[in-house]
């Protein structure tokens, strides 16, 4: 879902579209040298706003440009939000504030070098750990919601969908699992 | 040996981060520090090197410094420097065993050849 998102922008600015905004639902693009801008999304909403903004102003000195981005993760409708995989004060999202920010979109002027955000394997197990931890607890409310439906409520075609939901979800935490698990084996022989 | 039961071997990174802050640096200046060091070949991405500066901060091993810029700057501090010298001698000893176990075999197989 994110990899798609980069590698659409990517292809954009390969294209000469260099992103200019984003809003809730839109990006504006405006005519660039093909292929002049690289980018990347950085998973952030396990960030405290403070902390989010910190990171953002750090890339920024770096000399890339930066913008938020909302994910996809928000069932409620809501102004506040408990986030479980968050840390410390990033567990809780307000609007205005970390919601709706869960995503920094990064773009750097190619120079032909690579261009990657983590490129230490602890740091990579790390990173990867904060988006497992959002899919389980989104594969915990969705076994949670199954069973209220399906076995209190007796709905059980809603119970079902949020069974296979559920599942599906579980799926992708082995699939970040088995990412972690690998790059925390090779941090134990090479950096 | 030291006051660190692990051995206290610092990760490259660590090692590297507390080099390029013996004078005041911001995040791009130990970034560009190194890559031009190691001739290109640890190239740090800004994610991983925001984590290794977060950390050596938290340890008080490099501190910000007033910047005339918007810029935050780092530097190392004496603690960090402690800890430098610790994983120099560390390296040092490091070296002296691989020099003298893989160059010792190979003055082996020479006298072995004649």
């Amino acid at each position: 879902m994110m990899k798609s998102q980069e590698q659409w922008l990517n292809k954009m600015a390969k294209e000469g579209w260099r992103l200019i905004q984003t809003g809730k639902l839109s990006y504006d693009f405006e005519p660039c040298e093909p292929g002049a801008y690289v980018y990347r999304l950085e998973f952030v909403a396990q960030k405290s706003w403070n902390e989010s903004k910190k990171y953002q102003i750090f890339f920024e000195e770096m000399g890339y440009k930066v913008w938020t981005k909302n994910i996809n993760l928000n069932w409620s409708m809501g102004k506040i939000r408990w986030r479980p995989y968050g840390e410390g004060a990033g567990q809780i999202s307000t609007n205005p504030g970390s919601y709706n920010k869960e995503l920094l979109i990064v773009e750097k002027e190619d120079d032909g070098q690579p261009f990657e955000l983590h490129t230490a394997n602890a740091d990579k197990a790390k990173y990867y750990g904060y988006m497992r931890n959002v899919w389980l607890g989104e594969a915990g409310t969705f076994l949670l919601l199954s069973v209220v439906f399906g076995i209190l409520a007796k709905n059980t075609v809603v119970g079902s969908i949020c069974l296979i939901l559920a599942v599906v979800m579980a799926v992708v935490v082995l699939i970040f699992q088995k990412q972690i698990k690998k790059y925390n084996d090779d941090s134990k022989i090479e950096e | 040996m030291r006051d660190n039961v692990k051995g206290g071997a610092l990760t490259e990174v660590s090692f590297f981060v507390l080099l390029a802050t013996w004078e005041p640096r911001h995040g791009y200046g130990i970034m560009q520090f190194i890559e031009s060091e190691t001739n290109g070949r640890l190239r740090l991405g800004a994610g991983t090197l925001y984590g290794a500066i977060a950390s050596l901060e938290k340890k008080g091993w490099i501190a910000q410094v007033e910047s005339a810029q918007d810029k935050k700057l780092y530097q190392i501090t004496k603690e960090g420097e402690k800890v430098a010298e610790a994983e120099k001698e560390r390296l040092r000893s490091v070296i002296a065993s691989a020099e003298r176990i893989m160059e010792g075999l190979c003055v082996n197989t020479d006298t072995f050849g004649e």
